[in-house]
């Protein structure tokens, strides 16, 4: 299959089935409510060492947040609702309440509900307040700039992460162009988020290593400096760098249209800007459940 | 099919008890046998059949019309369905109600939205005493739910409130919020004398100036509250009638107290709240 003369792989992206909830920051201005969001998004890459995978789905206007002031929907993602429940209550408590002007709310509801304010909430040291709206409960907890607002609780869902895409171009330089233009595109999707710096990996793993105290090492089978020495190489010799675009959602359909977008953004640079083949990372088949196979989704 | 109307055809003379009136009440019950129960008449009893005039079906959406201030105990406990007044109502309306709506096109006498659990309150009219308080041999006065008067509201309303919202359109009268556990009551006209008086936590939300307040209240100057920014919203949703609340600001001057019972209350005076 070709695709404006780029290459699609007969593979698929194996998935993962994780727990993630959404949650809404509110700031006096999208600036601010930014820079708390990206405070909590930070060192968020890999759920391998960071503890979680998170990242901004999308800024809101006013009228969309609850508050009415401007906010950005963040997509906190974890292994277990324990992890999740143990990121969100440290990254929220350091990096939002600690945002002068910030407020924090449940962008996700279910029937399995975490802290979010509730812990929190003893920061006010007594002087904390609750209020209850409509069945909802929100903390107020008096700080130095007036007061932190926060739902008390957000909703788990199940979720899925390490939906993927390997672009193999010309060069660094060619592939990245073509992949600023892919998180263009996925950005726009909505329940999904690439959760590396930028969106894309630069340095994509495989499973194991020869060192038995790494959980992961470097993909060789895709590493252009490699290619005439390892047996396993899946590059051909025009190719002299290889990106990978990790997918996280909230859903296989979420996946699948931010799969779809990215890679037809992709393909539109063509062989003639540097972009020659777009592949998948998988394991067999064996480790996730959740399999999204190049050909079909761009069919 | 037509909600089952109850249409007042003998003035009645005592209070009458209508707590059997109710949505979860009538369930599963035929117009005849609804004709046969006996009401409590002061120590009486009477049948509804002899007081009403009852038509339609649908038992979860009843309409009571021509309704008088000697019909008490409307909604008592119900925990589902709707009520619709059409008239005023006696006292005791929504006592310990526990879910469903009602509207009541009229006003309403002392003790509405007593001991109240969830649900909503609709009162059209003015709401007389006592409203979302407490009895003298209970703890708490409204638990939880939402009331909104259209009118004015007498003396002692949310006394002892412990959760909920009571939103006043017009006047309200002494003592508001007094004894005041929890919850947030919002006055939109003029309020009287000794609002919060001895409240240990709560909000009340006043659009007009401060008759007088006790002492035992200390100005905390003014500011910004943005939680009310979430709650003017939350309220705007409420309908078209409730729109103009997006107009209101956050800015507040404000009161904590009640000190003298080391109460952590507050009292807001609204400064960007035109309407």
């Amino acid at each position: 299959m070709k695709i404006n003369g780029v290459a699609i792989d007969d593979t698929f992206a194996e998935a993962f089935p994780m727990k993630a909830t959404r949650i809404i920051i509110t700031a006096m201005s999208l600036k601010w409510a930014y820079r708390a969001a990206n405070s909590l998004t930070g060192f968020a890459s890999s759920v391998i060492a960071c503890g979680c995978e998170a990242a901004i789905e999308r800024d809101l206007p006013p009228q969309e947040t609850p508050d009415g002031r401007p906010g950005i929907a963040v997509i906190i993602f974890a292994m277990s609702t324990k992890q999740l429940q143990d990121q969100v209550t440290k990254r929220v408590g350091q990096s939002v309440m600690t945002t002068a002007t910030s407020a924090c709310f449940a962008g996700t509801y279910s029937d399995r509900m975490i802290s979010l304010g509730k812990g929190l909430r003893y920061f006010g040291d007594g002087h904390q307040i609750s209020k209850v709206f409509r069945g909802v409960r929100y903390w107020r907890v008096p700080v130095m700039h007036g007061e932190f607002l926060c739902e008390e609780t957000t909703g788990v869902v199940p979720a899925i992460g390490g939906g993927n895409f390997i672009v193999m171009a010309k060069t660094a330089r060619h592939g990245l162009a073509a992949c600023e233009r892919a998180i263009k595109a996925i950005d726009r999707v909505h329940g999904a988020v690439t959760t590396f710096p930028g969106g894309v990996v630069g340095s994509g793993s495989k499973v194991g290593s020869k060192y038995s105290f790494m959980m992961a090492s470097t993909n060789e089978a895709f590493c252009p400096t490699l290619k005439g020495e390892v047996k396993n190489s899946l590059l051909t010799d025009e190719i002299g760098s290889v990106l990978e675009i990790v997918i996280d959602g909230l859903s296989e359909d979420a996946i699948k249209e931010a799969m779809h977008a990215g890679i037809s953004a992709i393909c539109r640079f063509g062989p003639g800007k540097g972009i020659y083949r777009v592949s998948a990372g998988n394991y067999g088949g064996k480790l996730g459940p959740h399999h999204f196979h190049l050909r079909e989704i761009m069919g | 099919m037509k909600p089952l109307t109850l249409k007042l055809v003998k003035k009645p003379e005592v209070d009458i008890d209508l707590s059997p009136l109710t949505p979860d009440g009538l369930a599963g019950k035929t117009l005849k046998e609804i004709r046969n129960i006996k009401l409590d008449a002061s120590g009486q009893r009477v049948r509804v059949g002899d007081l009403f005039e009852v038509t339609g079906g649908d038992k979860q959406h009843i309409q009571i019309r021509r309704c008088s201030r000697r019909l008490t105990h409307i909604g008592n406990a119900m925990v589902q369905g709707s009520i619709e007044v059409h008239g005023h109502a006696g006292d005791y309306l929504g006592r310990h109600m526990g879910g469903g709506r009602i509207s009541v096109h009229g006003d309403t006498a002392d003790w509405a939205a007593s001991g109240m659990r969830s649900g909503r309150i609709d009162i059209s009219g003015d709401a007389g005493d006592y409203l979302g308080a407490a009895p003298p041999d209970e703890r708490f006065g409204m638990v939880n739910g939402l009331v909104t008067v259209w009118g004015s509201a007498g003396d002692r309303i949310g006394d002892r409130m412990r959760r909920g919202q009571i939103l006043v359109y017009c006047n309200a009268g002494n003592y508001i919020g007094s004894r005041m556990v929890a919850g947030t009551i919002l006055v939109l006209g003029r309020c009287g004398r000794y609002p919060g008086y001895r409240m240990k936590r709560g909000t009340i939300i006043l659009r007009g100036s401060l008759q007088q307040l006790s002492p035992g209240f200390r100005c905390c100057g003014y500011l910004k509250m943005e939680f009310l920014r979430l709650l003017f919203r939350q309220i705007a949703k409420m309908g078209r009638r409730f729109a103009f609340f997006r107009e209101f600001g956050p800015e507040v001057r404000r009161y904590a107290g009640d000190l003298s019972t080391d109460g952590k209350g507050e009292i807001f005076i609204l400064q960007n709240a035109r309407m």
